[in-house]
């Protein structure tokens, strides 16, 4: 009978232990138990009742909505990572061009730093549009 | 066997003429269905937990604990009166949902 709690205890890993799910789960066992013993009076040996009782349990996705179990909502990041790349890049991009004009004003330099640090928000970028395709 | 998505949305309405007739635990619906249809249909235990949780949520069952049986307390289920209104309901709409199919079933075959 061990082996039906553990099966049940995995079932309910995922769902938050409050009173409410302790009550299903309990209720959930004593029944699965039940029908154990009444496969073995059908004549089942013990093993093969427990895991009939098991296979035909069916799985667990109906009850965990009931139960309120959210599925983790994957946060959209790229959309953050975004704007972080736009306004830290941004950020450089006018550290540099007020050095060039600062301090060397006849040679222009800046532009190849700035053309370095604009993969940064473009892969960004790219990561971000991906996201939107696929959903 | 019948595909269960087809009969899905009459749960309700099979648990409830169960619980109507008296009241039942958990185990006993279960086979009970499975006796009743000659094993024609089965009834997934995991989707009948999610049933009588919606179902109590909504005050159209009530669980109790009652007598105990191999170490544990089995949990009753008994109809209430929002619940006999509700089974009404869902007889009448399956009258009509019958007549309805019937019209583009029958005579075919």
């Amino acid at each position: 009978m061990k082996k039906i709690k553990n099966h049940i205890d995995e079932l309910f890993k995922d769902i938050p232990r409050n009173k409410e799910t302790e009550m299903v789960k309990q209720e959930i066992i004593q029944n699965l138990e039940e029908k154990v013993y009444y496969l073995m009076d059908q004549g089942k040996e013990q093993e093969d009742a427990i895991n009939k009782a098991i296979v035909e349990f069916g799985d667990i996705e109906d009850l965990k909505k009931e139960l309120g179990v959210k599925e983790p909502e994957k946060k959209n990041m790229a959309k953050l990572n975004l704007e972080f790349s736009i306004w830290g890049s941004g950020l450089i991009i006018v550290f540099f061009i007020f050095i060039n004009l600062y301090y060397t004003p006849h040679t222009i330099w800046a532009i190849y730093p700035i053309f370095a640090i604009l993969w940064w928000p473009l892969s960004m970028y790219f990561v971000w549009s991906r996201k939107k395709w696929s959903e | 066997m019948v595909r269960s998505d087809i009969i899905r949305g009459h749960l309700d309405s099979i648990i409830l003429r169960l619980i109507l007739e008296k009241d039942r635990y958990g185990y006993e619906i279960s086979q009970e269905i499975s006796i009743r249809t000659n094993n024609r249909f089965q009834i997934k235990e995991a989707t009948l937990y999610a049933v009588f949780q919606r179902l109590e949520k909504k005050e159209i069952i009530e669980a109790y604990y009652g007598d105990v049986s191999h170490g544990g307390k089995r949990k009753y289920y008994r109809i209430t009166p929002l619940g006999k209104a509700y089974l009404n309901e869902l007889v009448k709409e399956w009258s009509e949902v019958k007549e309805i199919i019937d019209l583009f079933m029958e005579g075919l075959e």
